[in-house]
């Protein structure tokens, strides 16, 4: 073992011994930046909302016609005053149906109510995926899903 | 619940089994001349400590930040191979009559530091311990300060000791986290206060006096730590983590000018009254005024960063010794930055300086995904105690700031700062798993 091959290991080994670091840096970094991506997704949902409901029909008035609800992931909907969105219908049940926003999509499921839960004028029996634009009728309530 | 493999956690961790153990066989290889590895046995111990803690938290179902093990494993890797590079004798401990050496003593707090993080990420699960008994825990900070000054062993002029039989202890440390701890659980419960109340003051809006009261205690208890345990690193770093956090908590720019207003007039009186501080600031304005006495330390630091340059002079290759001795006093604790830019160069350090970055990044990260005011608080004034430590000495180091006497975070010689730095570790970690459980039960729900 020459003297100037053993320098030349050292060089290697201290190179590749930074190098690791930098590896290891590169790793971590790439986690963060999709960190980053998702947090950039959820701030873009959050500044459009990630959908409304508006009231097309209502005989008691309570949602009044016309009145745009801005939803949360979680919605709850019923005559039970806690509710996120509270129905007041002498047709619908205390509650009634879930609306919920899981991945990309919005999703309602009825909760074991006396009249059911109608998607376009179709009694649902599973949950059922929306699409913005569709009508939900809860009881004698008719709202559509917006962006 | 599902056992969580954390497959991220485990993939970060295993170029540690190369890492560590080449730094240890480059630096025998260098200081024998011959071409052998030499012992290997702490740098493997080493790694396989932090892959046994990831082994715990898999283990007992842990669901918190999968990045923090593996950056804090990482510089805390880095810095034992700098310990093991530096001379043994420099210091250290003995157990059961078997001297072990610095980095050896090193590892063994390692242990500990890693027992404590998986001991508090698993077991402490329930904040209320803390956010209820604030003001408890802030008087056994200021007893334990108060401690230090009238029992502490005095070092360097500074009374930062505590002894107990053989061991000794900074309660600087433990003072910090409960610092952090009362600051959160305060600003927690009078946040809405503080950042509505004002009075205008001209173009300024001015907190009012009795929301500006608890500003002053903490600015008066950092000045006594200037003027009684002359520990100024220390001070500065309690100032900032509290005025960070005062920040996050109002969004107040107001508390941040006023605050750092009062910091220039204190920092001046001090430099007028006090000699110890004056001589800081001399030492930083012009060292090479007295380059062989009081500016020594800097002025040698300046030199190694010269003569490490872009690619370092090389693991074991740097620091010439003067006189029989290596060239900068406190190299293993205040200087191990300088020690490791000099031998990794620019490019090392700043490896060095990114991964701390990363590390400050993610704890920031789990503040944000905190579901309550009290966890989030808490989570940043851990996260900014550990950056802006970094902060403070490297800018020390490198003459950008006065040099104070502080650690590196999971890179200096010295027990107290390794288990602080990892009870920080397993309280975020803490809260990042019950932000995980809340986010999985949530999506249970829906």
């Amino acid at each position: 073992m020459t003297a100037e091959a053993l320098r030349i290991i050292i060089l290697v080994a201290q190179f590749a011994f930074v190098g690791i670091l930098y590896l290891l840096l590169f790793a971590f970094a790439r986690s963060l930046l999709r960190d980053l991506r998702i947090a950039e997704r959820t701030q873009e949902a959050a500044r459009h909302g990630i959908g409304r409901l508006t009231v097309l029909e209502s005989p008691e008035d309570e949602p009044p016609v016309g009145r745009s609800i801005a939803l949360g992931p979680i919605n709850s909907m019923g005559r039970n005053v806690n509710s996120t969105i509270f129905v007041e219908d002498d047709f619908a049940s205390a509650t009634h149906a879930m609306l919920t926003f899981r991945g990309r999509s919005w999703f309602i499921e009825d909760q074991g109510s006396t009249n059911g839960t109608h998607v376009n004028g179709h009694r649902i029996d599973r949950p059922v995926a929306l699409s913005y634009g569709d009508e939900i009728t809860i009881g004698r309530v008719r709202m559509r899903l917006e962006r | 619940m599902p056992i969580a493999w954390r497959g991220t956690e485990l993939r970060l961790l295993l170029p540690l089994l190369v890492l560590v153990p080449l730094g240890f066989a480059l630096t025998h290889v260098v200081q024998t001349g011959v071409l052998d590895p030499g012992p290997l046995g702490l740098a493997i111990a080493y790694v396989a400590a932090i892959l046994a803690a990831h082994l715990a938290l898999v283990l007992l179902g842990h669901r918190g930040d999968q990045l923090l093990l593996p950056l804090a494993g990482t510089i805390g890797g880095v810095g034992l191979v700098m310990l093991n590079r530096l001379p043994q004798s420099l210091t250290g401990m003995s157990i059961f009559g078997a001297d072990i050496g610095m980095a050896g003593t090193q590892f063994a707090w390692f242990v500990v530091g890693l027992v404590a993080m998986v001991g508090i990420a698993v077991f402490f699960r329930d904040d209320g311990a803390l956010r209820h008994y604030k003001y408890t825990w802030a008087a056994a900070g200021a007893a334990l300060l108060a401690i230090t000054f009238l029992f502490g062993a005095e070092v360097n002029g500074a009374r930062l000791w505590l002894h107990f039989g053989p061991i000794g202890f900074q309660p600087g440390e433990a003072i910090k986290i409960v610092l952090v701890v009362f600051i959160a659980g305060y600003l927690a419960e009078n946040r809405a206060l503080l950042a509505g109340a004002h009075r205008q003051i001209g173009p300024v809006k001015i907190p009012p006096l009795p929301y500006l009261l608890p500003m002053l205690a903490i600015f008066a208890i950092v000045m006594g730590i200037v003027v009684i345990s002359r520990d100024l690193g220390t001070a500065l770093l309690f100032y900032g983590i509290f005025l960070t956090m005062l920040f996050v908590a109002t969004g107040r720019r107001s508390y941040v000018l006023v605050g750092l207003l009062l910091f220039l007039a204190g920092a001046f009186v001090a430099y007028k009254l006090f000699g110890h501080v004056a001589i800081r600031v001399d030492n930083w304005i012009n060292p090479w005024a007295d380059p062989t006495d009081a500016g020594y330390q800097t002025v040698q630091a300046l030199y190694a960063f010269g003569r490490g340059g872009l690619f370092g002079e090389g693991l074991g290759q740097g620091l010439p010794l003067i006189g029989g001795h290596l060239p900068i006093p406190a190299i293993q604790t205040d200087f191990i930055f300088t020690a490791i830019a000099e031998e990794l160069g620019l490019v090392g350090a700043f490896a060095l300086l990114a991964l701390m970055a990363a590390l400050v990044f993610r704890g920031l990260r789990v503040a944000i995904l905190a579901r309550d005011d009290f966890s989030s608080l808490l989570a940043v004034g851990l996260t900014t105690s550990i950056g802006l430590q970094t902060l403070i000495i490297v800018a020390g180091n490198a003459k950008l700031i006065p040099l104070t006497g502080i650690t590196f975070p999971f890179v200096s010689y010295g027990g107290s700062s390794l288990l602080a730095s990892f009870v920080v570790l397993g309280l975020l970690l803490s809260i990042s798993h019950r932000s995980a459980v809340d986010a999985e039960h949530d999506a249970g729900r829906a």
